[in-house]
Formats: structure tokens, C-alpha cells, sequence
């Protein structure tokens, strides 16, 4: 979108020149910018030239102009599910984060050397335990974690990889020193959003990206892609390498829609995936499709309800066993998440010359591990300055400092109660970096996460990484839920270097494919109900207008109002029950209307359609255009942004805005993805939920209406938005026999039934029979039955339906019944023979302790 | 004594399985004391993958899966098994004091010593707490024997708590168990090792198989067994000390060992996850035969073939 078609209010007046000023340095903290009060760091000179000539006022144009990309985009991180609920948009600061590449280097050969030593861990972990049986590490660390999984005990062959991907997460204190404080081995989540930002942030600020001289992201993601395929050992040419996401409920669900579009890898949920015949299968709509390498964004204990888990149900049954077998690689392998334990930074300077020969590069916040007693006896005596973590995961942690006289009596009894599953930190002093605040810029702490994965030989970190603007030691997800903002972290390169895009690179040979049959048939599934959903709103919402704008027209012209009966069940609400005054009616008819707007109970409210429609939508990310996603980005916003004492007119408005937003969508969808197996369902969910809503609206209309006659003919046709088309047709009053052609058998006219059946017959037609069958499958069947009923109607029957013939009313009667028959049975046929992966796992046992 | 084992599964569903993947701990694990000739399995319907290899705790896994639609899965094993009387323990053997067996286990740096220390943690189905503490201090006095100690709880567990194989579930919580005083073996098991945690010792869970005595003068109840579970207690530098709760005694000879490890968990006889199936139902029978009972078997069955062979 060009910059000229945003409207931006006005900023508050703020003189240029304060951007820079009143930049408090504190004393003893250490700043990223300034080395001293007045004193800039050198590497950061070029960038404060660029931004005091920006000024603060155009900064903070930018920085709206960044949130509403970012928002445009769809950048989020908490979840879809309530329309109204907390989710959170990514918030990214204009300004980046220097790091010269000296200095960089140095951190660099610390993460790599990281990564290797948690391999190298977890190899012996996994297999002939020398850090135990040594004393090394003690075992109650190990053991009493439950990321120590047995199961997984020499699952890998002796010279698999453990560790794929790897994030750590680094804090700079006051002497200028990186220590890590946490490693995230098990979904190290942030490195598609550090891709966003630099994206956005270069949209954002043309000039400042295009010829900087920093390191580019691209190689990284470039390194990712090239190591998920040689992890297919068995497999050289083509792997089939997938990502396998919790789905739309994970918090950062984005990211995996957004790597596995950018690494072009299929994105999978565990219910998409099978074991058989000792390795793993894509469940698509032409069959089984064999699957060589899982990027796996999903907790390990999560992944198979045969040996990892037994009282879940969670994953794909055996997957463990086929990583025995060889047959599939996993990154991370499962079970690595035993180093996420902070317990660890105690014994790594020791397990690093131990296991590596080396000394250990990168330092650990000073940690004490309560398992050992003097470290306890410790602890216990300076609760106040320390920070207690459990080492179980996802466990609160306390700030002994915060806590009063009581509360650390109760951590000191937790702690003694189990020694060996407490740790304590020092608290992170963290560095401080500019960000921008009402036009100037602000020291804040900042943390760093860094990224690395393994290549060939060793490990590859990655230029830059994620930094967010936090207050304390949260982890990513608490920072997050308390509004952080990011940062895109620069590593500065000598010369300036040219952008690459990953998009553009062929990796090599490539399978030309492009009837789609690979799709996964959850995937299918879920674009058919999208299409359901779709038209859902469209048709609801269409009723909802026009039963608004009788209302209005009621209460200014006083006009006929007794069609709203029959459009309140159209809408099936109940009619309230009648008022004493006109006034009293109106208000009742409008409440319920809105209602139906704005509520989440009802089941066909607009509320609980959009709901749906976002939460199929979500899990199809991958299969909709960027343009699509904006919209349904537009939709949810427009939704939330509900003003609470919404009136009749507005309403009506917002429904006009809606109705927009919703043939844009289809007609983009139309427009974008190509009409192959995916698109065929979306199409069949589409006409097919149409169909059926016609034949509700003319079954209504002209046999069961309470008031019958042309207001309600009238409102039939502007629903369908024909009346345009009947009246350049016709040019006359309205005619039954007319509207039943215009709207029932015209097979050239979209709103009419006969098109949709055609448009069905056609695109079912087309599907792929699963199980290559030569005869008519049950759907085609059913459309069949649909459409000839239609064509054999004996219309000269229906022609004196104006006449209140009872004749003509009762053959209307079972024609709208006969055709609507074998539709309504087409869903469940489409289920059973495409998205048949409806069957959910049992266990055999249960047990749960 | 030598046995001959037979372990039979059988579960029969309401509606088709479509798939299924399982694992078997039914293969006699080798030990110093107990040796097994090969393990005869039949799996019906025949599975289209199976795999064996040895788990974290060294108990032999079988690792199967069926591809066709089926509606009933029998698992039969059949093993031959002989254990000697060569257990490290027996009920007088000497034994440190409580206390020190739990500093050696804490101190000592041996590094048989430091993986033991994994026994000693909570595990799911058994963690330590004040409630076992309580039961558990009448038999641990200071300074009192380990196995003198051990054996009194054991002793009090069979006389406090009544056998009664319809009160649990595999789900039964440990504190309802001793709160009811009612249980089967894997709950005293259990019992007794979460009693043995909260001291700081190291115990694992073992199962196995039983002959069961007849009561004089009536045959043997082919069938009637099932599989037994007790524990054993580590003493550094010795061994583990096993001791059977339900009957109140220290296994010898009449105690076939199947596998070991935390707990029930670890060690659960056929686990599995399949795809369909609705409602099943469960059968298991076990036949724990000595040797000389079953040549008899076999010389019988050997002459009724030969009757009903046809003439060559």
C-alpha cells in the first residue's frame, strides 16, 4: 500500500531537535549508545546523524506507519480465538540495535560453542551417561527434570545431530559482558519475527535499510533450509520436509505460518500425520505422502502418545519408534528439551572442558543450584537479592527482593521441601538501548535473543537476532503479554551488503507439481468450511442490513413494517413479544437485531461466524494470499473495535463495510489461489452453503411467511442483490412466477439455485477420487440428484403461484424440499470421502498418575 | 526351578481398529539369577512391523504395529524360565544401618552408586510426602538394619492392608490406598516404595510372575495367575533387595522376574495406541508351570497325538 493512501491524524507539535535530548545515561548502567553522558558510541554515529535528521516528529509518523504494517500483516502473538479477547499485536521499534562486528564475533563463537556443548550433552545424556556416572552433573538435575524422557534414551543413531535449532537468550550487564540466562531448544520461537521486523522496518525506512552496512538475515534462514534437508540421510533428492505446529491455539502460530511459507515447508498438526510401516506419512487428499524431516514447533512430550506420553492423545502414535527406524529426522530431536533446565549453567564451564575440551566462552549469570547444600545455605541466606527459578518448566519464578517477610518464608519451605528442583539467579542488570517515546528517545533495558543452527560442521549463528524492550527477566512469553516492544538488532558490516531474498533461490531440482492432490486433507477440510463460512456472513449479514433498514425506514416514514416478522425468522431469532408502543417495538426490534451483531452466544450471530471464519482461515494460513489475510485481519479489527452503545444506523453501516470486506475476500480469493483441489473445496463450501440459504429464503418467502406479498418479494430480491437485475429484465411490478426463474432456474445468474447446483456439479466433478474408484462417488450422487430434480421441475405448475394457488404452492413446496434433500446429506459425503482423518487415537490402557 | 511362562492378552473391540501401535514388556529380562531361552510370540492379528530392543532400564521392549482393519488382538508369549536361588538377599543376609545405606547413597561417588540416586526421585505413579513418612517411622528406628527395617514394613503392609483386586484401578491414587487400607500388589508395591522415597532411599518396581502354592492336595489353578509386582531396595555396593509386600516375604525361586524401573509406569505389559476401535474388552490369563508339571503336559499331549495320529 503506498504511503499516500494512509491517513495519519496529525502529531503532537514536538520540536525536531528533542530527539536527542534529555537522553538520561545512568551512571553505572551500561548504554548501548552512549559510552558516556554527550559521548556517542562511534559505531553508532552514522544512525544518529540519519535519525536527528529525521527528527522526532517524522520518527514517530514511522512508528505508527510500522505498528499498522505489522498489524496489516498480521503479526501477532497471543491467539485468534476470542474476537475480543487479549491478543496482542507485535510492536517494533524504529529504531535499531547496534552491535559492531567485533563485537559480535566474539558473542558468536560463545553461541556456537554453546550449541555444541549442549549437543554434545545431550548425545551423552541419551546415551552412555559419562556426566552422570562421572559426577559431572548430578543426577537429581537430570532425573527430576521432566524434559528427560527414557524413551528417547540412544533413540539417534551415535553420530545423529540432537540439537538443529537452538536459542539463547543473552542480557548484557553493566561491564559490557553478554551472559545467557536461558536456552530454548524445544520451540526457539522468534527468529521468523526477527525476519518481520527487518522486513517491515525496511519498508518503513527505505533510505536507512538500502544501502546499510549490516550482516543480512537471508543466509541464516538460507543455512536453516539447507541443513532440514540433509537431515533426510535416506533421502537426498527433494526431501519432504514439513513443520509440524500445535496449530492456530499456539501463541506464536504466526511465526510457523510465516517459516513454513518462507522456508517452503508444508505446515502440518499432528492429526495430519501417520505412522505406518515404521515411518511417517502426510495424510493428503491423493493418498499417503512420505515425510523425511519434521521441524517440530511442538513440546516433545506432546509428539507420541505411545512412548512419550500416556494419558495424552497428542501427537502421532509411533513417531518415536520411526525415528528409531531412521526413517525420519526431527529438529530438534525429541527429548532435547532436558538442556532447557537452568540448573545447567552451574556445571557447564566444567561439562564444557569435560565433554569438549575447551573452556566455556560465553558465561551464565551467576547461578546456584540449591541441590548442592552450601549453594542451598546460600540461597536461603540471601533470598533477597536473588532471583529463584524452579528448573521445572513453565514454572513462575520469584524475585526474593519483592517478596514480604511471609511469602519468603513459604519459597524458603518450597526450597527445602526439594532442594535439587530450585535454582537461584542473580538479577540481570541489563544494558540500555534508545527507544522512541513521544517523539524522543528513551533509554530502556533491553534483552537480547540469539539464534543459531547446525550446519555441515558445527553450528551457524545468526546476524542480528530478536531484541525486546523489557522490564525484568521475563521470558519471552510474559514480555510479550505485558506489551513488550522489539527491536531489529543490526550487526554492522564493513561494507554495505546486498539484500537477498530467499524466495528467489531454487534448491535444487525442483518436482513441477500442480494438481494440488498433495494437499493435506485437514487442510482441504478446513478451506471448505472456510468457504461455509464465508458466505455464512455474507448471507447473514445481508438479512441483518436490510432487516436494519425496514427498521429505520419504519421509524422515519412509518412504512409497512410487518415483513420484519418474516425476516426475524429468516434470521431465526425469535420475534420479542409485542410491545404496548410503537416506541417500546422499535427499541425491542432493534435490541435484538444488534444482538445478533455483536453477541458471541447465539450460534449464528456474526460474532460466532467471524469467530469461525478466522479460526479456519488461521489454520489455512499457508493456502491464502497475503492480501486475503489483510482482510481478515480488517474484519477482526472492525469487529473489535465495536463501539459499546452501537446504534441502528451504525450497525447498518459497519454491515455495508462488512459486506465489502467479504466479497473482496472472495473475489481475491478467486483472483489469487489457483483453482486446483484446495480451491475446489473452498468454491464447494462456498456455493453449497449459498444453495441451501437460497432455498431457506424461498421456502420463507413464498410458502411459510407470515406476511406474504411483494414487501417481502422486494426484500427477496435486494438480498440477493437482484432486484437491479429483475427490474433491467422486467421493468414491471413483481411477478412470483418471474423472481421463481430469476432466482430459481436461470442457470447463467450466481444468486440463482440452478448456477449454484450447475457450479457444484461441476466442481465436485473435478475432485480426486480417493480411492480411485471408477463409479460416482456418494457427493456426486447427491449433486446429481440436486440438479436433476431441479431440471425436471414441471414449472407450468408453479406458474399461478401468484394466485394463492394451493396447487402451485404444494409443488413449490416439494420441489424446494426435493432438492434440498440430497444437499443436505453432501457435507457428510465430502467428509467421508476426503477428510477421513476425522478419527481420533485411543489408548489401549490409560494412565495417568 | 524351571518354568514355563505363558502370558496371553486378549482384547476384542466394539467397532474396527484401523491401525495400531504397541509396545510389550513380556520378554523375561536376563539377570544373574534368572535365565531365559528364547520367548515364543504369537500376535494375532500378525503385525505388519515389530522390533525389539532394550529400554532406558534394560527390560526387553517389543515394539509392534497392525495395519488392517482388525477387531480382536491376542498377544500370547511364551517363555522358558529358570531362576536360580542366587538372589543377592535373602532374609538374613546383614545389612547396614537405615542411615547409612541413605549417606552412602547420597555421598559416595561410585559411579553405580550415582545412577541409583535416579530411584530415590519421585516418580508419576509413586513421590514421596508426609503422609508416607508417618506410616513408614514405627519400622525405621535409628540405626536399625536396612533389611531388618524394610522387612518389618513389608510385614506391617501385608497385615494392615487387605487384597482386594476390585477396589484399585491402574488410576488409583496412593493416597486413597492408604487411606482405605485395601489394594493389589501394585499398589502395596507402591506403597511401600514411596514409604522408602520419603526416607531418601533408592527402591524400583519390579514385575514379574508368581507361582502361586496350591493349598495341599487340590491341583494347581491353570490360569488363575496374573502378573505380580513388588520392589527392591538398593544397598550400595552390594545389590537390590527385593521384598513382596502382598505375600510378605523376599523372592527366591518362586518369583520370575519380567522387567524393572520407576514404576507401574515403566513397566506396564502391553501398552498401545490405536485408531478406531469404540469400547474393548480385556482378557489376560497367566500360566506359571514348573518344569516338571509341564513335561507331563507335554509327554500327554505328545500321546494323544500319537492316539489320534492316523495309521501311516
Amino acid at each position: 500500500m503506498s504511503e499516500a493512501a494512509v491517513a495519519f491524524s496529525d502529531p503532537p507539535q514536538l520540536p525536531g531537535d528533542r530527539l536527542f535530548s534529555d537522553y538520561p545515561v545512568a551512571a553505572t548502567g551500561y548504554d548501548e549508545m552512549y559510552s558516556a553522558p554527550g559521548i556517542l558510541r562511534p559505531h553508532w554515529q552514522d544512525m544518529a546523524r540519519f535519525l536527528e535528521g529525521v527528527g522526532g516528529v517524522e520518527l514517530e509518523r514511522r512508528y505508527r506507519e510500522i505498528q499498522r504494517l505489522l498489524q496489516a500483516d498480521g503479526v501477532t502473538y497471543n491467539t485468534y480465538d476470542d474476537p475480543h479477547g487479549s491478543q496482542r499485536h507485535w510492536l517494533l521499534d524504529p529504531v535499531p540495535l547496534l552491535m559492531t562486528g567485533e563485537e559480535w564475533t566474539g558473542l558468536a563463537a560463545g553461541l556456537e560453542q554453546r550449541s555444541r556443548l549442549l549437543n554434545a550433552l545431550l548425545a551423552d545424556l541419551y546415551g552412555p551417561r559419562l556426566a552422570i556416572r562421572h559426577g559431572w552433573l548430578p543426577p537429581e538435575l537430570v532425573y527430576a527434570h521432566p524434559g528427560f524422557l527414557p524413551a528417547c534414551h540412544q533413540a539417534l543413531p551415535s553420530n545423529g545431530r540432537w540439537l538443529i535449532f537452538h536459542g539463547v537468550d543473552l542480557a548484557r550487564g553493566p561491564d559490557g559482558v553478554f551472559r545467557a540466562y536461558g536456552d530454548r531448544v524445544q520451540s526457539p520461537s522468534g527468529a521468523g519475527y526477527t525476519l518481520e521486523n527487518r522486513i517491515i522496518l525496511a519498508r518503513a525506512l527505505p533510505m536507512l535499510y538500502r544501502d546499510a552496512p549490516l550482516r543480512r538475515l537471508a543466509s541464516f534462514l538460507e543455512t536453516e533450509r539447507a541443513t532440514l534437508t540433509r537431515l533426510a540421510r535416506h533421502r537426498s533428492e527433494n526431501p519432504h520436509v514439513v513443520l509440524l505446529t500445535p496449530g492456530p491455539s499456539s501463541p506464536v502460530y504466526f511465526e510457523h505460518a510465516y517459516l513454513a511459507n518462507y522456508l517452503s515447508l508444508s505446515l502440518v498438526e499432528g492429526e495430519d500425520l501417520v505412522v505406518r510401516d515404521g515411518r511417517v506419512w502426510l495424510k493428503t487428499l491423493g493418498g499417503l505422502r512420505p515425510v523425511d524431516v519434521i521441524l517440530r514447533r511442538v513440546l516433545d512430550t506432546f509428539c507420541d502418545p505411545l512412548e512419550l506420553r500416556g494419558d495424552s492423545l497428542f501427537g502421532v502414535p509411533g513417531l518415536l519408534q520411526a525415528v528409531r527406524n531412521g526413517h525420519v529426522a526431527l529438529a530438534n530431536a525429541l527429548g532435547s528439551s532436558l538442556v532447557e533446565n537452568p540448573g545447567l549453567a552451574v556445571f557447564l564451564p566444567l561439562l564444557c572442558r569435560q565433554l569438549l575440551g575447551e573452556d566455556l566462552q560465553l558465561p551464565s549469570l551467576p547461578t546456584w543450584w540449591c541441590g548442592h547444600r552450601a549453594d542451598c545455605d546460600y540461597v536461603l541466606t540471601h533470598l533477597d537479592s536473588l532471583v529463584v527459578r524452579s528448573i521445572l518448566p513453565a514454572s513462575p519464578y520469584w524475585e526474593g527482593g519483592q517478596l514480604d517477610a511471609a511469602a519468603r518464608g513459604q519459597l524458603r519451605d518450597r526450597i527445602q521441601a526439594a532442594p535439587h528442583l530450585f535454582v537461584a539467579q542473580a538479577p540481570a542488570l541489563l544494558s540500555t538501548a534508545p527507544v522512541l517515546e513521544d517523539g524522543r528517545l528513551t533509554p530502556r533495558p533491553v534483552m537480547l535473543r540469539g539464534f543459531v543452527v547446525a550446519e555441515d560442521q558445527g553450528y551457524r549463528v545468526m546476524p542480528g537476532g530478536l531484541a525486546r524492550v523489557s522490564s525484568g527477566l521475563d521470558t519471552l512469553q510474559a514480555a510479550l503479554q505485558k506489551g513488550g516492544i522489539s527491536k531489529d538488532w543490526w550487526v554492522l558490516a564493513p561494507t554495505p551488503q546486498r539484500h537477498v531474498s530467499l524466495l528467489r533461490q531454487a534448491y535444487g531440482p525442483i518436482v513441477v507439481t500442480r494438481d494440488g492432490s498433495d494437499l493435506p486433507s485437514r487442510v482441504a477440510d478446513d478451506l471448505f468450511w472456510l468457504g461455509r463460512y464465508v458466505e455464512r456472513l455474507d448471507g447473514t449479514s445481508r438479512l441483518l442490513r436490510e432487516a436494519l433498514g425496514r427498521l429505520l425506514e419504519w421509524e422515519q416514514d412509518n412504512t409497512d413494517e410487518r415483513c420484519l416478522d418474516d425476516l426475524f425468522e429468516a434470521l431465526d431469532i425469535l420475534v420479542p413479544p409485542v410491545a404496548e408502543s410503537p416506541r417500546a417495538r422499535f427499541f425491542a426490534l432493534r435490541q435484538a437485531l444488534l444482538e445478533l451483531i455483536i453477541s458471541a452466544e447465539p450460534v449464528g450471530s456474526v460474532q460466532t461466524i467471524v469467530s469461525g471464519l478466522l479460526r479456519t482461515g488461521r489454520a489455512v494460513r499457508n493456502h491464502l494470499g497475503d492480501d486475503i489475510w489483510r482482510l481478515l485481519n480488517r474484519l477482526q479489527q472492525q469487529l473489535q473495535e465495536l463501539p459499546s452503545d452501537l446504534g441502528a444506523r451504525q450497525a447498518r453501516e459497519l454491515l455495508e463495510e462488512e459486506l465489502m470486506l467479504v466479497a473482496a475476500f472472495s473475489g481475491l480469493n478467486n483472483e489469487t489461489m489457483p483453482h486446483h483441489q484446495g480451491w475446489l473445496f473452498f468454491d464447494i463450501g462456498r456455493y453449497l452453503e449459498r444453495v441451501l440459504r437460497t432455498l431457506d429464503l424461498f421456502k420463507l418467502a413464498f410458502i411459510t411467511a407470515r406476511n406474504p406479498g411483494l414487501p417481502l418479494w422486494e426484500v427477496v430480491l435486494t438480498i440477493t442483490d437482484n432486484l437491479t437485475a429483475y427490474r433491467r429484465r422486467y421493468r414491471s411490478a413483481l411477478h412470483p412466477t418471474a423472481i421463481i426463474d430469476l432466482l430459481l432456474f436461470d442457470e447463467g445468474n450466481p444468486r440463482a439455485v440452478g448456477y449454484q447446483l450447475r457450479r457444484l456439479h461441476r466442481h465436485i466433478g473435478r475432485l480426486q477420487p480417493p480411492s480411485g474408484s471408477p463409479y460416482r462417488s456418494a457427493e456426486e450422487r447427491l449433486i446429481l440428484e440436486a440438479i436433476t430434480t431441479l431440471q425436471l421441475a414441471d414449472i407450468p405448475a408453479l406458474a399461478t403461484l401468484s394466485h394463492d394457488s394451493a396447487r402451485s404452492s404444494a409443488e413449490l413446496t416439494r420441489l424446494l424440499d426435493a432438492v434440498r434433500a440430497p444437499l443436505l446429506g453432501l457435507s457428510d459425503a465430502l467428509t467421508h470421502s476426503h477428510f477421513s482423518h476425522a478419527e481420533v487415537p485411543q489408548q489401549l490402557i490409560t494412565m495417568r498418575p | 526351578m524351571i518354568y514355563n511362562i505363558t502370558h496371553r492378552t486378549l482384547y476384542q473391540y466394539s467397532s474396527g481398529v484401523a491401525l495400531c501401535h504397541n509396545e510389550a514388556r513380556l520378554l523375561p529380562k536376563e539377570t544373574a539369577w534368572q535365565l531365559c531361552r528364547p520367548s515364543q510370540i504369537r500376535i494375532r492379528p500378525r503385525p505388519a512391523l515389530s522390533a525389539e530392543r532394550l529400554d532406558f532400564f534394560g527390560n526387553r521392549v517389543l515394539y509392534f504395529a497392525i495395519q488392517d482393519v482388525h477387531h480382536r488382538l491376542e498377544v500370547t508369549v511364551v517363555t522358558e524360565v529358570r531362576v536360580l536361588d542366587e538372589r543377592p538377599f535373602h532374609e538374613s543376609s546383614p545389612s547396614p544401618s537405615w542411615e547409612q545405606v541413605r549417606r552412602m547413597l547420597w555421598e559416595d561417588l561410585d559411579p553405580e552408586i550415582i545412577e541409583a540416586r535416579l530411584f530415590a526421585l519421585d516418580s508419576p505413579f509413586v513421590a514421596a510426602g508426609p503422609q508416607f513418612r508417618a506410616y513408614a517411622e514405627p519400622s525405621f528406628p535409628p540405626d536399625r538394619p536396612l533389611l531388618e527395617a524394610v522387612a518389618d514394613l513389608n510385614q506391617r503392609i501385608y497385615q494392615d492392608f487387605k487384597y482386594d483386586p476390585h477396589f484399585t484401578t491402574v488410576a488409583t491414587p496412593l493416597d486413597e490406598v492408604l487411606r482405605e487400607r485395601r489394594g493389589v500388589c501394585q499398589d502395596f508395591a507402591h506403597l511401600a516404595m514411596a514409604c522408602l522415597r520419603t526416607l531418601g532411599l533408592a527402591v524400583r518396581y519390579v514385575s514379574g510372575y508368581l507361582e502361586t502354592l496350591p493349598p495341599p492336595g487340590q491341583p494347581r489353578l491353570i490360569g488363575a495367575d496374573a502378573s505380580h509386582a513388588w520392589l527392591a531396595v538398593y544397598v550400595p555396593g552390594v545389590g537390590w533387595a527385593e521384598f513382596d509386600p502382598t505375600n510378605d516375604c523376599m523372592p527366591k525361586t518362586q518369583h520370575v522376574t519380567l522387567a524393572w524401573g520407576r514404576d507401574y509406569g515403566d513397566v506396564a505389559p502391553l501398552t498401545g495406541v490405536m485408531t478406531g476401535g469404540g469400547s474393548h474388552s480385556l482378557k489376560v490369563s497367566v500360566d506359571v508351570a514348573p518344569q516338571v508339571e509341564a513335561a507331563i503336559k507335554k509327554a500327554k499331549a505328545a500321546a494323544n497325538e500319537a492316539h489320534i495320529a492316523p495309521e501311516p
